[in-house]
């Protein structure tokens, strides 16, 4: 009944197999996604994956502990303090008026500015950084829910303000500043860690999801040559004579001939590390007095920004100014008068309280007179009209060779970032007036650490070594990552010249101008400078003394300078004593540590 | 007397209680899914992570209510909606445009009824089945090929083709239209011995699309229309993702990072805002990251089953108007089921297609179920 004729059988069986050809071809059609799915599945698995994984974490940093600074005494002088970070999750916080109440309280914020941040909907809010871990210790046992303490680094310098300019200090991403903080940052930072979070796509994070954690590297803690008790007397007696003569400024170096460690370094004032951002007293005068300008239309002009006067405190004039070196330099003038034969410390002069050169007329300090002197007394006597003849019997194109030769002309390649260039004449430009002044260190200026690394050069027996701090990376577990290799110069001068040398510096403290640098029961050789500042006749002076020890087998050599001081202004007798008192207690120490060795 | 008796224990026996079980267990998966896939963004919107898999378990039990209407109601009596069941479909569609339309995202797919709400073109696509099963099937008893003859093609296709031009016209909904055109011409395919017609058809479509495909690749899209960017958007998802191809992307990502073991139920990552609405048409990507290769293939053997199911039940039957509406439902579930997962898989550019029983959507599910409750039906007359 159902299929009337054989049309419609003949169709019916048609209509079976084209449903089962339809069938077929659906399947046939499901199955070829089954491969596709699993092509993206399988083959694209890894790529999709990524991507995914990208979307979904949110990163926060762990800052990694930067490495100490650590000197030769072992006594660390850059640590690390842990501080804490306190911060809201908004949609994990329960109750807002609490947390505000508590926060605001604890981390002295006003209530406001808590709110404001407790009610941002964002994924994570920061309320307060660099927070003191016992605060942070308090506001976790509170146990609020929403409020996150994480743990950070801070950098902290235990004493303050010592070694400031040489140490240097770091940013709010704990990355070097100034000084040595910044030359080896690739060895003191470390490498941060990270927290993945896992977030929805409005960066929420997602509870019980767990948390991916990268741990942090710590960074490598710097060993250095300074030595706390030297740079701690250093800076005392720099302040001493910065205080007593009223001085702008006060710059003490010391240094070991041999090898170019450097034992101190200061430069005061000196500031607080723990504070580099707070201007010192000195500094906050002076911004008082430059704004202060009574002219109207002139403020605008004279006004001293904050990070002005904060670079003006950051500097280290040691390394960062240049000066013009005066009667210290004649060490200079002497070496090659004497290397290059052109004067034995035996040769006679005649001193008549000035000399004229082409047609100007230089004065001698004493203008009496030195009257008749050998080389070795014009030394003592720091006699400008011998050394102009030493000078002038050279040559200027002899001369210039000399100051290239020792190194004058170039950087000393100090670790520390910033050091100025020497600022010297061309070399045809040098007239007879030109030579006769540099002669006796004027008309040129250089950095205190220029003229102590060449003067070592010339009286260590003749190589240039490269002043430095950094002696070695190591690990934290101790291990040596890398030991830090100076270039030291071919020789400059030869034996004889430093034999010398030595001999006609010890004369000057023992019987000369330097004499305020002797220290009893121990053999210093020196010399002293008194430099008149530009413009010449401000009345402005630089007094300063280069003293070694000892003096017929150097070891050690201190710098001192003196800027603008007050009253009194001869080296001989402002600096020189400040570093015969620091010599009367480092020599000793010095010998106790076996330094020698 | 006693004949009856046997067929009335016959007709038991043979119901197909293996495409029952797979659909149960497509159900009961698909709210499970749902669950997983809107549980997050449930939870955020309306405070109660189980807003979705309640509303879709309410449209199951209607569902499963219809389906059993379905398995009693004698399917023959369906013969006779022929006309009506078009008259009724097109009237339902026209409503969306009347005050109990609903427009939700610029289209009017939806009608408010009162206690609920539902979309026509789910209606419509029952209807065209029915429609099409009762008129082939008279024409064919008329006898001498009346089907192939222009009128009678005429008959079979027009109405559809109104159908679906008023669907996609009124509720700017392609892939409805889409769909029930995939009904008419695979039912249409069904009823006449030819193929060369089919296969012409087939290979000019093919041909156009990759047309299509070629100009839209070498062309400059700037101005250009929304279907057209969509086809851009498809050829290359990661320059688009942003905006047109954001949703495919986020599902590539979710299937790939699903791998072969997948995550874990309720493990996804990409249902967490980052697929919107990820219970929707998207649903199938969000399976693949938490269930991993083998789930994914599961579902679609699982699919296959059913389609097979349908396909021995449809040759089975000695009835050609049972047979040929469980063609229908049949075609209905293989497009909807191969569209979708292509669209998931951006094997195909991005149209809204729903996965049936998995996906959220209760009209869908209501009139999928009473498919399922037709073929059971035609399944207890097979021999």
């Amino acid at each position: 009944m159902m299929v009337k004729n054989s049309t419609g059988r003949r169709n019916m069986t048609v209509q079976k197999r084209k449903t089962f050809v339809l069938c077929v071809m659906s399947i046939i059609a499901l199955l070829l996604l089954e491969v596709r799915v699993g092509y993206l599945m399988i083959m694209c698995s890894e790529y999709y994956t990524e991507r995914a994984t990208e979307l979904h974490e949110r990163e926060r940093d762990i800052k990694a502990a930067r490495g100490r600074i650590i000197d030769s005494t072992g006594t660390i002088l850059a640590d690390n303090k842990t501080v804490c970070t306190i911060s809201v999750i908004h949609s994990q916080v329960r109750e807002p008026e609490k947390v505000i109440e508590i926060l605001s309280r604890e981390l002295d914020l006003s209530e406001e500015y808590v709110r404001k941040r407790v009610e941002k909907y964002s994924s994570r809010e920061r309320i307060k950084s660099n927070v003191d871990k016992t605060i942070g210790d308090r506001i976790r046992n509170y146990d609020l829910a929403g409020v996150k303490v994480d743990e950070d680094y801070k950098r902290y310098y235990p004493y303050g303000e010592l070694a400031s300019k040489v140490l240097g200090f770091t940013g709010g991403d704990n990355q070097g500043i100034i000084g040595l903080e910044v030359t080896y940052e690739k060895y003191l930072t470390g490498k941060k860690g990270q927290i993945l979070t896992l977030t929805d796509a409005k960066g929420i994070e997602l509870d019980g999801m767990g948390e991916r954690r990268k741990e942090p590297v710590a960074g490598k803690d710097l060993h250095i040559s300074l030595d706390v008790n030297i740079q701690k007397y250093a800076t005392q007696l720099a302040k001493q004579a910065y205080e007593t003569k009223q001085a702008a400024g006060v710059s003490i170096i010391v240094m070991n001939v041999n090898n170019g460690e450097i034992l101190a370094m200061t430069d005061v004032p000196e500031f607080n590390l723990n504070e580099p951002f707070t201007l010192i007293d000195e500094f906050q005068i002076e911004k008082v007095q430059q704004n202060d300008t009574p002219e109207e239309g002139q403020t605008a002009v004279k006004q001293v920004s904050d990070q002005d006067l904060l670079n003006m405190m950051w500097r280290n004039g040691c390394i960062n100014d240049t000066y013009e070196p005066g009667s210290t330099f004649k060490i200079i003038t002497a070496a090659a008068g004497l290397e290059s034969g052109a004067v034995r410390l035996e040769d006679n002069f005649s001193c008549p309280g000035f000399i004229i050169v082409d047609d100007r007329k230089i004065r001698c300090h004493k203008i009496a007179g030195h009257g008749a002197e050998d080389f070795t007394h014009a030394v003592m006597n720091s006699c400008n009209p011998v050394f102009i003849t030493v000078g002038l019997r050279l040559g200027a194109e002899r001369y210039y060779n000399y100051f290239t030769r020792f190194g004058l002309k170039q950087k000393t390649g100090i670790d520390l970032p910033g050091e100025a260039g020497t600022i010297m004449h061309q070399p045809d430009k040098i007239g007879e007036v030109e030579l006769a002044t540099i002669s006796f260190g004027q008309s040129f200026q250089i950095t205190p650490i220029r003229l102590m690394t060449t003067v070592s050069g010339l009286i260590n027996g003749g190589k240039l070594v490269t002043p430095h701090f950094g002696v070695k990376a190591v690990n934290e577990d101790g291990t040596v990552v890398d030991e830090f290799v100076y270039p030291v110069s071919d020789e400059i001068v030869s034996e004889n010249t430093t034999e010398k040398l030595k001999y006609v510096l010890e004369q000057v403290v023992e019987n000369g101008g330097g004499k305020n640098g002797y220290v009893e029961g121990f053999r210093v050789g020196g010399k002293t400078a008194t430099s008149q500042t530009l413009p010449r006749g401000s009345g402005r002076y630089i007094a300063s003394f280069l003293g070694f020890a000892p003096a017929d087998n150097p070891k050690i050599m201190a710098l001192a300078i003196i800027d603008t001081p007050q009253g009194t202004y001869y080296g001989g007798q402002i600096a020189a004593p400040v570093v015969r008192q620091l010599f009367e207690n480092i020599l000793p120490y010095l010998e106790e540590i076996g330094y020698d060795e | 007397m006693a004949r009856q008796l046997v067929k009335f224990r016959s007709s038991k026996h043979n119901m197909d209680y293996i495409l029952l079980t797979v659909v149960l267990f497509l159900v009961g998966f698909g709210l499970l899914m749902i669950y997983s896939a809107s549980s997050y963004e449930a939870g955020i919107d309306y405070n109660d992570s189980g807003y979705y898999l309640k509303k879709q378990a309410q449209s199951t039990i209607i569902g499963f209510a219809g389906l059993f209407v379905m398995i009693k109601f004698p399917y023959k009596a369906l013969q006779r909606f022929d006309v009506i069941a078009i008259v009724v479909s097109a009237v339902l569609i026209m409503l969306v445009k009347t005050p109990i339309g609903i427009t939700r995202n610029g289209a009017s797919r939806w009608i408010n009824v009162g206690f609920t709400t539902f979309q026509p073109a789910e209606v419509a696509k029952i209807g065209v089945i029915v429609y099409l099963a009762s008129i082939i099937q008279r024409l064919e008893s008329l006898g001498k090929n009346v089907v192939r003859t222009p009128k009678g093609l005429a008959i079979i296709l027009v109405p559809p083709t109104i159908i679906a031009g008023m669907i996609y016209v009124l509720t700017k909904n392609l892939s409805s239209a889409a769909i029930i055109m995939g009904i008419a011409v695979a039912m249409l395919f069904v009823a006449v011995p030819d193929y060369k017609w089919f296969v012409g058809v087939g290979i000019s479509g093919i041909a156009a699309v990759a047309a299509l495909v070629m100009y839209v690749s070498n062309t400059d899209m700037s101005g250009s229309s929304f279907r057209l960017e969509r086809v851009k958007a498809w050829l290359d998802p990661e320059s688009f993702s942003t905006d047109k191809a954001f949703q495919t992307l986020q599902a590539l990502y979710a299937i790939g990072s699903g791998g072969i073991w997948g995550k874990g139920l309720g493990q996804s990552m990409q249902k967490r805002n980052f697929l919107p609405e990820a219970q929707n048409d998207m649903i199938f990507s969000i399976l693949c990251e938490e269930l991993g290769l083998f789930g994914a293939m599961t579902i679609i053997l699982l699919f296959i089953v059913l389609i097979w199911s349908c396909m021995v039940i449809a040759n089975k039957t000695m009835d050609r108007f049972g047979s040929l509406l469980v063609v229908g439902v049949m075609a209905h579930y293989a497009i909807q089921v191969i569209l979708n997962i292509a669209v998931v898989t951006n094997t195909i550019p991005n149209t809204g297609i729903t996965l049936p029983f998995i996906s959220y959507g209760g009209t869908s599910s209501l009139f999928l179920l009473m498919e399922i409750g037709i073929v059971l039906n035609v399944s207890k007359h097979c021999r």
